[in-house]
């Protein structure tokens, strides 16, 4: 095909989450000629998340959450711990968290806010191209030069692009070509994955609400660790949609491996712990999902730029895996950035590396990669510590059901009693020294 | 009742529009027939992965039920797993994700 036949644009975005949606929003509002392939039938038809927090989103379109297809905003947390018949937890909120802009913390069905999304950024002048595969990049030039120019499209024709923003996800097929074929940079150790499954349950709104103590649209997310997931590196959650639940586990691969048990078997052992069946019982299954999360962190984070890409979102590994489990505020903040630094090169008429390279630069000062930094110790903090996710949740359940037995001893027996059994077994320098490991989580 | 659900209630209930002739999922019967630990048989949430019935030391793949995920792809010790996109629009249609 001569080069006046063929489809050029300023940008290409592969893949429709929020990173990709971020870059070509950014882009089309500042009047490029931008194109999102998505291989869904729909934006979101193939995402699956936790919840959503919102302050880079309310950047680029403030007050989103009065029109956006929000489940609940989250108004109370809680932490809890459970053990073998026994449970613990921390719930906390503040009134403030049920008025504008709620704590930037929304529960939101991935299917249904990415294709909201989409629309926005069609709105804004992109075109969204969807149930596309983008099967590799095209390339041109040797060695240094060798550069990226275009998109092979599955049994479609190809598109060609000054830049190529790279926003394919956890599972990525097209960035890690690229990334052999551009010869880029690999983070300084590899990525790193958990697996994360969840079940929607459907039931009434009063229910959720009374079982959950939550008024109007408020919503709960609560995480939960301990004997359910005995072996494994990870924890499971439960989030109140509008008359839905969803309830799941996110875990290391490797650590699912090695526990003997497989992921629908995790996910009904948690279901089944007598505290969590209380929470769902009488309610319907709508949806069984699987997704991978990057989770290497700081140390895995890649080159994000090459010859004529750069790379966002949770294909770059951007996932903050530390209590806060943030990711798709940090696909949204690495699409935003990409994309105004596409529209400054497109300006400049330069799309050289070295002109994408504002874009790691300006990562490096935003709170995505200062977070990433801070806990860059996390991953294998967790691998070193495989008592916290079940061990010490189940000893501390205990500690406090003993401690609050009501009998005829004495208060002191009692208690010494309590400390007794949370200490039996447990080898204290060890514990110790994982106390020690466990602050650097927070 | 939602506690007593097997795994084949819980995929019926996700919504998926499946390539009944091609597979985005290939398997080396070579890589299996070596495979020491079989990981893919249990790792797989949705168990696209079994013992071929007509010779137990290879793999058969359902690809219709997965949630391509892509677990078994970075768990598979010896690369024995090609693991393509579906085509577009292909494959499994979250409605809540």
């Amino acid at each position: 095909m001569s080069d006046d036949e063929r489809v050029q644009v300023d940008v290409i975005v592969v893949g429709g989450g929020p990173a990709g949606l971020s870059a070509a929003y950014v882009l089309a509002r500042e009047g490029l000629d931008v194109i999102v392939i998505e291989r869904g039938e729909t934006a979101g038809s193939k995402n699956v998340s936790g919840l959503l927090y919102g302050t880079v989103l309310n950047e680029m379109m403030p007050g989103f959450y009065e029109r956006a297809p929000i489940e609940r905003s989250i108004a109370k947390r809680s932490i809890g711990f459970l053990g073998d018949g026994v449970q613990a937890s921390i719930c906390f909120g503040t009134d403030e968290w049920s008025d504008p802009p709620y704590n930037n913390t929304f529960m939101v069905y991935r299917s249904q806010f990415d294709k909201w999304f989409a629309g926005e950024v069609e709105e804004a002048d992109a075109a969204l191209l969807e149930g596309m595969v983008v099967d590799g990049l095209i390339y041109e030039g040797e060695d240094e030069q060798r550069k990226a120019v275009g998109v092979n499209i599955r049994d479609d024709e190809d598109f060609y692009a000054d830049v190529i923003i790279l926003a394919d996800g956890a599972n990525a097929l097209v960035t890690s070509e690229v990334f052999e074929q551009l010869n880029m940079r690999r983070g300084k150790e590899p990525q790193s994955y958990a697996l994360g499954v969840k079940e929607i349950i459907g039931l009434p709104r009063e229910k959720i609400e009374d079982r959950f103590g939550l008024e109007n649209n408020e919503g709960m997310a609560m995480d939960l660790i301990g004997s359910p997931f005995e072996g494994l590196v990870g924890a499971g959650f439960i989030y109140t949609a509008k008359e839905s639940l969803a309830i799941g586990f996110a875990a290391k691969v490797e650590s699912i491996a090695k526990c003997g048990r497989t992921p629908n078997e995790i996910i009904d052992g948690f279901k089944q712990h007598p505290q969590v069946r209380r929470l769902i019982q009488g309610g319907e299954l709508l949806e069984y999902s699987a997704h991978l999360i990057p989770e290497g962190g700081y140390r895995a984070v890649p080159e994000l730029i090459g010859n004529g890409v750069m790379v966002v979102g949770d294909a770059a590994g951007l996932v903050n895996m530390s209590l806060y489990h943030e990711g798709s505020n940090l696909a949204m903040a690495s699409g935003k950035l990409a994309g105004e630094v596409a529209a400054e090169a497109k300006q400049k008429g330069d799309f050289s590396k070295r002109t994408l390279a504002a874009y790691p630069e300006k990562l490096e000062g935003t709170f995505v990669m200062q977070d990433l930094k801070k806990y860059q110790g996390v991953p294998e903090i967790l691998d070193h510590i495989p008592g916290v996710f079940a061990e010490y949740p189940a000893r501390a359940c205990r500690l406090l059901v003993d401690y609050f037995r009501v009998s005829e001893r004495s208060k002191a027996v009692i208690q010494k009693e309590a400390l007794k059994n949370f200490l039996r077994g447990l080898p204290k320098i060890q514990f110790g020294r994982d106390l020690l490991r466990a602050r650097k989580l927070m | 009742m939602v506690l007593e659900l097997t795994l084949e209630d819980k995929l019926y209930r996700t919504r998926f529009e499946s390539d009944p002739d091609h597979s985005h999922i290939e398997v080396d019967d070579e890589v299996c027939r070596l495979c020491e630990t079989r990981i893919c048989l249990s790792i797989c949430p949705a168990k696209v992965y079994t013992p071929n019935p007509n010779d137990e030391s290879l793999i058969a793949v359902s690809h219709e039920n997965c949630l391509e995920c892509g677990t078994c792809r970075i768990a598979c010790p010896n690369e024995g797993i090609t693991w393509r996109f579906p085509d577009g629009a292909m494959g499994v249609k979250y409605r809540f994700g």
